[in-house]
């Protein structure tokens, strides 16, 4: 019937909504019957809250939760605040600090990973032009980091980028202002972060924040084939009403 | 009782019937929710283990066309064929299974025979046990002879090499794209588009048509036991040991090709779903409303610290949606009770509840939660046949005040847990601002993972009851 033609009984005055023919609608009640059908354990949502404390790195709250729920963590508590300390010495601008203390936990993390230590060297530069010490920061560049940049091509380019923060007067206005932003830092910082929880077998970002991408892309994918109550606000959890 | 949340509660149609018992006794209709989300009973959360086809269906077979051996892995077309009509068809014994994301099975030709007519593909039940797959409605076949595809028209499509004596082919299912795919000796040959129409369980299927053609039928899944898969073929009285290490090696080869193309199909969607953007600071923000929630208060007060001093500070602002007046209500209680209730001081907990909510323990629900924790513990013991302990359990069932006896730790964790949070969805229930009662009983959290299963559900009986359901106990081992 559709083959027949919407288009020519909608060119007739006729209403033709082919989605409605086609399209399953689930009402509020029957949804709710099976979302009371589903089961959640109580164990396994703590489990996941445990999982972000401790990939987040709040340790104490992570200390907290195990006492009054009685979960345990799967990773040993004393690792996070070893890698909190690293992770926030670099938000800092306190690079070698957090050099040292990440080879202190481990030394084959920065071994085995010339990106990330060239990234800390790299930070490190950047620390060293921000405070005015120009002279420190060509010595380092020449002696620490040129090294890496003629062993590796994409390292090159980012020493000479870096290093062009010199040839500016006021480096808050000029173009490679960026490299000294915060953000420059955190992105460092959340390297660190990852590859420490890596060398630790544990995965890098917590499982709560695909959990949520996995929601939003599920009920994308259901609106295919039918309508139904979709939660459009994750922060509330509200079942909204389906549209037909 | 307050009417004012029965009132709300009822405002929605669609719960009047559950909410009807909250006009007899708050804590029964809570206590009785819990016990259904702690029950052991398997829902369809719970995933059976599909069988899968494991030989070939030696009933169901167009007789006469065909030999299958004792083996039931192998076909040997006999007649001399005079009609386009008189070929040899044989299902497998099961159909696919349809729950995984790949189905795949494969052939091995030993004799092509004179005219080399074989096919491989899928078929539904109701098949004619005398065409070729593909030849009909609801089924799909790669043809030997020509190389075509045939899709349940009268004419095939061009889709790959023919294939013949000494080639190993095989055909699939991919649930997830849901289409149809076919590999000639180790190569993928090609994808088709799997009709809506087929939806039916479908067959693994082979047809011979010609004198000499003979086969072996492999499977190849991700299950697949290759021990026992040996043994079957070492019965057989005509597979000779040459044979035998060839379809060890491509057992083999083709195991390591399902799994790889498996988990790029898998990587497809994970980084599909990766690249979804979520507004900031969600996660957080659920985690928050979760543990005031709970009325795990500690905890959230090092979170709430922490979160102060990090780089930069987490601020979820308001226009965030986050609303924590309701769930923050009367945290601090909450915590205490909760606390008590762990540690076991029963009569303690029952005594402040008294103080702060008379009309809690007024309803005596709080005594009846208690008891089936009991209940609920002696079972345990009873089944596990301690029989110190079951002794110890009587006495605590007949005791009035189980933490000052002698066998008061025997109120076992998860038991207080749930006693726990019955008696804080409780107290959640008697803030007037209370919206619906499920809210006391599900953090946002709790109502999130509860959608995304029932949307994977749903999804996934659209699609004929193909492909994978989401458990959360998976997604949390893996």
């Amino acid at each position: 019937m559709q083959i027949l033609g919407a288009d020519f009984l909608a060119s007739l005055g006729y209403n033709v909504d082919i989605e409605a023919t086609s399209k399953k609608v689930i009402t509020r009640e029957e949804w709710e019957k099976r979302l009371n059908d589903v089961k959640i354990r109580k164990e396994d949502m703590n489990k996941l809250v445990m999982n972000f404390l401790v990939t987040e790195g709040y340790v104490e709250a992570a200390e907290k939760f195990r006492m009054e729920s009685g979960t345990e963590p799967d990773i040993d508590l004393a690792t996070i605040s070893d890698r909190m300390a690293v992770k926030k010495a670099v938000q800092c601008g306190n690079v070698e600090d957090a050099i040292e203390k990440v080879n202190d936990l481990n030394p084959e993390i920065l071994d085995t990973n010339p990106q990330l230590f060239f990234h800390l060297q790299q930070q490190r530069l950047i620390e060293l032009i921000r405070n005015g010490k120009i002279e420190e920061a060509l010595e380092f560049a020449q002696e620490e980091l040129a090294p890496r940049g003629e062993e590796n091509q994409t390292f090159l380019e980012e020493l000479e980028r870096t290093v062009s923060l010199l040839a500016f007067e006021d480096v808050s206005n000029c173009p490679l202002g960026e490299l000294l932003d915060i953000s420059q830092r955190l992105k460092t910082a959340s390297e660190v972060n990852a590859a420490i929880l890596t060398s630790q077998s544990h995965e890098k970002d917590p499982k709560l924040p695909s959990l949520l991408k996995m929601l939003i892309w599920a009920q994308n994918q259901l609106d295919e084939k039918a309508a139904y109550p979709r939660i459009n606000n994750l922060s509330n959890a509200t079942l909204e009403d389906p549209t037909v | 009782m307050n009417s004012s949340h029965t009132n709300n509660g009822q405002s929605n149609n669609g719960k009047s019937s559950r909410l009807d018992g909250i006009n007899r006794d708050l804590g029964l209709y809570f206590l009785e929710l819990a016990r259904l989300r702690s029950s052991a009973a398997p829902t369809e959360m719970e995933e059976d283990e599909e069988e899968a086809p494991k030989e070939l269906n030696t009933i169901n077979s167009s007789g006469g066309f065909l030999v299958v051996a004792p083996d039931k892995l192998s076909v040997k077309y006999t007649t001399v064929n005079l009609h386009g009509h008189d070929v040899g068809v044989v299902q497998a014994n099961k159909p696919a299974p349809v729950k995984c994301l790949l189905y795949y099975f494969e052939i091995y030709v030993k004799d092509a025979g004179a005219k080399g007519q074989i096919a491989i593909g899928f078929t539904n039940e109701g098949f004619k046990m005398r065409r070729q797959p593909g030849w009909e409605v609801n089924s799909c076949g790669y043809h030997g002879d020509d190389g075509l595809l045939y899709r349940g028209q009268g004419k095939g499509d061009a889709f790959g090499p023919t294939y013949t004596t000494g080639d190993t082919v095989g055909g699939g299912i991919n649930y997830a794209s849901q289409e149809f795919f076919f590999t000639k000796n180790g190569v993928l040959v090609g994808t088709v588009c799997k009709e809506k129409e087929m939806k039916g369980r479908l067959f693994p299927t082979i047809a011979v048509h010609s004198q000499n053609e003979e086969y072996a039928y492999l499977l190849v899944h991700v299950n697949f036991g290759q021990k026992k898969f040996a043994f079957d073929l070492k019965a057989s009285w005509f597979v000779c040991y040459f044979i035998l290490f060839i379809f060890y090696l491509q057992i083999y080869m083709f195991d390591a090709l399902h799994q790889e193309y498996e988990a790029q199909e898998r990587l497809k969607r994970q980084m599909t779903i990766e690249k979804i953007s979520l507004p900031p600071n969600i996660s957080y923000g659920l985690v928050r409303s979760y543990l005031l929630h709970y009325g795990y208060e500690d905890t959230l007060s090092s979170f709430d610290l922490a979160s102060k001093s990090t780089i930069p500070p987490v601020y979820i602002a308001q226009e965030n949606g986050f609303d924590e007046q309701d769930i923050g209500y009367a945290l601090n209680q909450r915590k205490i009770l909760r606390q008590l209730i762990r540690n076991g001081e029963i009569d303690a907990a029952i005594s402040k509840l008294r103080d702060w909510y008379p009309q809690i323990v007024q309803v005596g629900a709080l005594e009846e939660a208690v008891k089936y924790g009991r209940i609920e513990l002696a079972k345990f013991f009873r089944l596990a046949g301690f029989d110190d302990l079951v002794q110890d359990c009587a006495a605590l069932l007949a005791y009035e005040h189980p933490q000052e006896s002698c066998v008061g730790y025997l109120l076992e964790e998860s038991q207080r847990d749930l006693v726990a949070d019955t008696v804080n969805a409780m107290i959640l229930s008697t803030n007037p601002n209370t919206q619906d009662m499920e809210g006391c009983l599900q953090s946002y959290l709790e109502r999130l993972l509860r959608q995304l299963t029932a949307c994977c559900l749903e999804r996934r009986s659209a699609n004929g009851e193909q492909g994978e359901a989401f458990l959360l106990r998976r997604v949390l081992n893996s």
